[in-house]
């Protein structure tokens, strides 16, 4: 259902396109008096509202003078919501922001920082499941029941008097139907009823806030026709974790660079041509971010590990992977033709008995033994926000000789006190791991993922991967943006120290020897690493943006995480986790909490996941916090969870309950409570 | 004593025939058993064997349903017990093999021949090892689209409104309007009802093809198909019947034998499919499209084409074979092709009628698990799609390039032609003793024939044209293809640039062997 005030047409203003000018000019003139404007009037709606709600103010009329303005950055073309386009708090006249509210909001407190590091006086947290009342549990079986009596009863009726619906799922015309109506039932029956929750469209960058295209549904989901009108929302749904998804700042500048001076393609594969100095120089660049020998990067996360994982091991080894592990792992192993076998989800005693077990009896049937044995887990689970009990794991790896491939696709950038992954929280060396692989999709606002380790291990994988040989490079743009992010998490060292002549880049792969400095963790970027055209913003260069985002992030993740808890949710995960699932468990609650959220008056976009991402009772809605979220925004949320829990009867959780308003007011007391 | 003993059983036995009476009562209480008693009983009289062999299944049922699920080796007849102290000592026996076994000298070489490009790619890169400006006739740039100022243009307005990264998979708001705008634009373009994105172009067909494909279905596939294809084959689990080389006379001979083996075994309809590539990526032949999609039409298979190659480069205006051949895109069910190289983008599509689409929409592996493109990416693509409507005669000048070098490499001694003379890829391979023209099936020394290749491509990149080895996973490969150098022509050179750089690669070619000889 759109949003009421959607229904507004979007008031029309000269686009944004026809600037010829770089942002960093625009910021320091034309922009600089209607963000004044703007700020005054936040100032006096804050002055003349009590604000004990955020939700409930009314929406800001916008005045002549600031629309007026065509080159207009603060305010787009379709924001209705100044809610979210104007910062809570207006900023004192010291206080420079150089993002964009809507993209990455505007913070100044210092006391909403928090530092994610593991305690080692308290022993790693088990990964507790709390169990809802048997109510909820039954009430939810029935749900499905009857959704499937239902479903069976409307293909039994429709497959007899509305066949056009149903030719595809049975034979005609000699043809076997192109997909079976059992393996379907589910897409068909349970989640078109909510298809409306599923594959928005969105538009513009899924910042800290989202604009969404409204559409409906006239036929019961089967098309979704687009009113035309857009609807700005707060995104606590992408993985924008270090809040890198911009359109404006240092990182979008220098992609802007890289576009006009390499295009947006490398025209082949790496081993086939398509290998540029870009990759050279960002493959050296994530070795040293991440703290091992060498790296390699590919042009899709999903590929880097359905590609790599058959180069690793084949016939004669065994996987053992988590049950939870993603899906493009399950695939690589797949691929590999290895003999995989799963262990209970981060459960370390499960997967120790296991591995006594397949190491004492070898191969099956031959006994032989095992060539070798690769333990493959993820740092943090993205449908449970679990974290790996990785000090644990790391001590069985000593016992038992496995090879160890840790996924950090989630949790590198969004984990540790440098955002160097679990291995920075844990505060374990990387290299006592054998693979790192990871996305940039996530923390770094790009794409493709990497893989890293010794490296005479990725001289095979770049040769005998199957991305080598077939798969298309990674774009220059995509290199560019995630070289200059994680240039700015790792912070520029001063050009005195090394010079130009220290980074030696080989033809094929990347070697670039640095002895001195490359053990310890985290290390400074050299500037020699940078592409030469590449000039970062002071903030973004001495990394002292990138520390805020990561400890803005960390306070994110644990205010949410513990605000839920304290208002009566049960929720799974890990405090430090950026991704927090709040469970819903009943199927149709499900559909309602995420409509009911996106209607509000101030939209909020939520990710509803169910069977068959998770098991079937407990459907759940999953938050992915941001650096870029205030805590206002947090607050936003958690107002909203509040209420939208109370409607839906979803608070069963045990432990002291606070209510909303307290939360919100005792906020960095909750957060550094645990 | 008889009698003691039965005074003294007595009270027992009442109280059984009392408890007795009792279940017995209890159990008719419940509706429907007098049913199941008069069944048992009837089936008892008629049969006493029954009714033990029942009880037997009954167990037996019971016992699966309580055994655990979970896949274990425990209980199975291989498993050996052993003591904990046993264990211990076997952990500590236990020697693995290294994770990966390091390069051989030759692979070392191989790697450190890869070509580096410093700045940008195009007609005439420059080499970051020797700073040297060679001509490009390696890189995918078919149509001349790589550097292209508009589409450049497109990417950096994108850029400006939308970031970078869509930070998310399609499912959970990375669907951008962008990705529905190339969506549109490529079905559009080839006049299929619906079309999707996937973020690599290799990863496309091996999702596609699991995603139709299951367990018992059929699957008639070229042997020499790409490599993307096979991964798809092997995942789908389904039976795979495969026919000779760019042979439709196979094709149809082994369409007949699955059919025949069907009404033999009187099996039911399952879902059949040909997979088949419009112009192969291995050796650069291309596919009869019409009578192909007659045999399809014929014996009601399902058509998975991957025109990875043919897309953006073949036809008037680069719709790929069907524009070529002109047949309609909707007698393909699956068309797959790769925006990563016909458009200089990146990524993948499949086209199809609107149910093959949405099917993929929620059963693509790597669509649904994968975080979209970036929007700018899109976005370039779908400018690409619009300079190619524009500008037919760019492809006009392609095939002029085409014909520059094959008329070039023809006339060199000691190589041998592959492919159709149109195809935009032309791969060459050493000519060998037995004069064998079929990749497949001479003898020879592969890693001795890549050594002069690879010897064939440094001598021209020393003299400025860049070449590449066509590369593949040996030993990983289905079919082990003889070593190729492949030549990917492009519409951004001009005739006599590329009629120059074809004699050098000629003078490279008769410089090496006449060396090794």
């Amino acid at each position: 259902m759109p949003s009421p005030m959607a229904l507004n047409p979007p008031s029309r203003s000269p686009s944004i396109f026809k600037k010829k000018k770089s942002f960093s000019q625009l910021s320091s003139m034309t922009t600089a008096a209607s963000y004044l404007s703007a700020v005054h009037q936040a100032d006096t709606r804050a002055r003349s509202h009590d604000n004990s709600s955020v939700s409930s103010t009314p929406a800001l009329s916008l005045s002549s003078s600031v629309t007026a303005s065509s080159e207009d950055t603060v305010l787009n073309e379709d924001d209705e919501n100044n809610c979210l386009a104007y910062p809570f708090t207006p900023p004192t006249s010291e206080q420079v922001f150089t993002t964009v509210h809507t993209e990455f909001g505007h913070c100044a407190n210092e006391a909403y920082r928090c530092v994610s590091k593991h305690d080692y006086s308290k022993p790693v947290q088990e990964h507790a499941i709390e169990e809802p009342p048997y109510y909820i549990l039954l009430t939810t079986y029935i749900s499905y029941l009857i959704l499937l009596c239902f479903g069976h009863m409307r293909d039994f009726f429709g497959k007899r008097f509305t066949k056009s619906y149903f030719t595809h799922l049975m034979p005609h015309n000699g043809y076997a139907p192109l997909n079976s109506d059992f393996d379907s039932f589910y897409t068909r029956r349970l989640k078109r009823r909510m298809d409306d929750c599923f594959s928005q469209p969105v538009t513009g960058v899924a910042g800290r806030t989202i604009v969404i295209l409204d559409r409906y549904s006239t036929d019961n989901n089967h098309t979704q026709i687009f009113t035309g009108s857009k609807t700005r929302a707060l995104n606590i749904s992408s993985y924008n974790y270090l809040g890198f998804a911009q359109a404006r700042g240092g990182c979008a500048d220098a992609v802007e660079e890289s576009i006009r001076r390499y295009g947006v393609s490398t025209c082949g594969t790496r081993l086939e041509s398509g290998s540029s100095e870009l990759h050279a120089s960002a493959e050296a660049l994530v070795a040293r971010f991440i703290g091992m020998e060498d790296a390699l990067i590919s042009s899709m996360g999903f590929a880097t590990n359905s590609t790599f994982i058959p180069a690793l091991v084949g016939k004669g080894s065994l996987v053992i992977s988590d049950e939870l592990n993603h899906a493009s792992i399950r695939v690589g192993v797949r691929h590999s033709h290895a003999q995989v076998r799963m262990f209970k989800h981060n459960d370390m005693a499960s997967l120790e008995c296991l591995l006594r077990e397949v190491i004492s009896q070898g191969q099956p049937k031959t006994h032989r033994p095992w060539k070798k044995i690769l333990v493959i887990v993820e740092g943090l689970y993205s449908m449970e926000g679990t974290l790996v009990n990785l000090p644990r794991i790391v001590e069985l790896k000593q016992k038992y000789k496995f090879f160890l491939f840790v996924d950090e696709a989630h949790s590198i950038g969004a984990l540790g006190p440098h955002g160097r992954g679990v291995t920075d929280y844990f505060n374990i060396p990387p290299r006592s791991i054998d693979v790192l692989m990871g996305t940039f999709t996530k923390s770094f606002g790009a794409a493709g993922g990497y893989i890293a380790g010794p490296k005479i291990l990725i001289d095979a994988l770049r040769l005998r991967g199957h991305s080598g040989s077939y798969a298309e490079a990674m774009t220059p743009p995509v290199l560019t943006q995630v070289v200059s992010s994680m240039v700015s998490i790792m912070g520029v060292a001063p050009s005195s120290q090394s010079t130009k002549s220290s980074l030696i880049l080989s033809p094929a792969s990347s070697i670039v020897t640095l002895k001195d400095s490359a053990e310890e963790l985290p290390g400074m970027a050299p500037p020699s690493m940078l592409p030469t055209w590449m000039n970062l913003h002071p903030a973004l260069a001495d990394g002292s943006e990138a520390r805020m985002r990561i400890r803005r992030l960390a306070f994110n993740s644990r205010y949410l995480h513990q605000g839920l808890k304290k208002l009566g949710f049960i929720t799974y995960g890990h405090p430090f986790s950026p991704i927090v699932p709040l469970l819903v468990f009943n199927p149709g609650k499900m559909s309602m909490f995420s409509r009911m959220m996106r209607s509000r008056s101030t939209p909020i976009v939520v990710v509803v996941v169910a069977y068959p991402a998770t098991p079937l009772v407990t459907s759940r809605v999953r938050f992915c916090v941001s650096a870029a979220h205030t805590k206002e925004d947090i607050d936003m949320v958690l107002r909203a969870c509040d209420e939208v829990g109370g409607i839906l009867d979803l608070k069963h959780g045990v432990g002291e309950r606070w209510g909303i308003d307290e939360v919100c007011k005792r906020a960095v007391e909750l957060v550094h409570s645990v | 004593m008889d009698s003691s003993t039965s005074v003294a059983l007595e009270p027992l036995l009442s109280f059984l025939a009392f408890s007795l009476s009792q279940i017995e009562s209890g159990f008719y209480r419940i509706p429907g058993s007098a049913v199941v008693a008069r069944y048992v009983k009837s089936s008892h009289q008629n049969d006493p064997g029954r009714t033990i062999l029942e009880l037997i299944l009954v167990i037996f049922a019971i016992r699966t349903l309580l055994q655990s699920r979970t896949r274990t080796d425990r209980s199975g007849k291989h498993f050996i017990r052993f003591s904990e102290k046993e264990i211990d000592e076997l952990v500590d026996e236990w020697v693995p093999e290294p994770l990966v076994q390091p390069l051989s000298e030759w692979e070392q070489k191989d790697l450190n021949s890869v070509p580096v490009i410093a700045g940008p790619n195009g007609p005439k890169p420059k080499l970051l090892a020797t700073g040297k400006i060679v001509t490009n006739l390696a890189s995918f740039n078919f149509a001349g689209l790589a550097g292209n100022e508009k589409v450049k243009e497109r990417a950096l307005e994108t850029l400006q409104k939308y970031g970078l990264g869509s930070c998310g998979p399609p499912g959970f708001y990375g669907t951008i309007d962008v990705h529905l705008d190339l969506e549109r634009d490529i079905a559009e373009f080839l006049g299929t009802e619906a079309s999707i994105l996937y973020s690599q172009g290799f990863s496309t067909i091996s999702s596609v093809i699991p995603a139709f494909c299951k367990r018992g279905d059929i699957i008639v596939a070229d042997r020499s198909v790409n490599f993307a294809i096979q991964k798809g084959i092997l995942i789908s689990r389904s039976t795979v019947r495969w026919f000779d080389h760019n042979d439709l006379k196979s094709l149809e001979d082994t369409l007949i034998s699955v059919e025949k083996d069907r009404k033999k075994r009187k099996g039911p309809l399952t879902r059949r499919f040909i997979i088949t590539e419009g112009i192969f990526e291995r050796d650069g032949e291309m596919v009869d499209l019409p009578k192909l999609v007659e045999l399809k039409l014929k014996y009601k298979y399902r058509l998975i084409m991957d025109e990875s190659i043919s897309f953006g480069t073949m036809g008037r205006t680069g719709r790929g074979l069907t524009e070529l051949y002109n047949v309609p895109a909707s007698q393909i069910d699956m068309l797959v092709g790769s925006v990563a190289n016909g458009l200089c983008s990146a990524g993948g599509f499949c086209a199809g009628s609107a149910i093959v689409v949405d099917h993929q929409r929620i059963n693509g592996t790597s669509f649904v698990f994968s975080a979209s493109m970036p929007a700018l990416l899109a976005t370039s693509g779908s400018e690409a799609i619009t300079l190619l409507r524009n500008n037919p005669s760019v492809l006009l000048n392609l095939q002029d390039n085409i014909r520059a070098i094959r008329a070039v490499l023809e006339k060199t001694e000691g190589i041998t032609l592959l492919g159709h003379r149109a195809s935009p890829i032309i791969h060459f391979c050493l000519r060998t003793q037995q004069q064998s023209l079929s990749v497949t099936q001479s003898t020879y020394d592969h890693e001795a024939e890549e050594r002069i290749l690879q010897d064939i491509v440094d001598d021209s990149v020393a003299n400025g044209v860049l070449l590449t080895r066509a590369k593949h996973l040996r030993g990983q490969e289905m079919i082990e293809s003889r070593p190729t150098i492949r030549i990917a022509a492009s519409a951004a050179l001009t005739r006599k640039e590329v009629e120059k750089a074809a004699g050098v690669v000629k003078a490279s070619v008769t410089r090496i062997l006449s060396k090794r000889r």
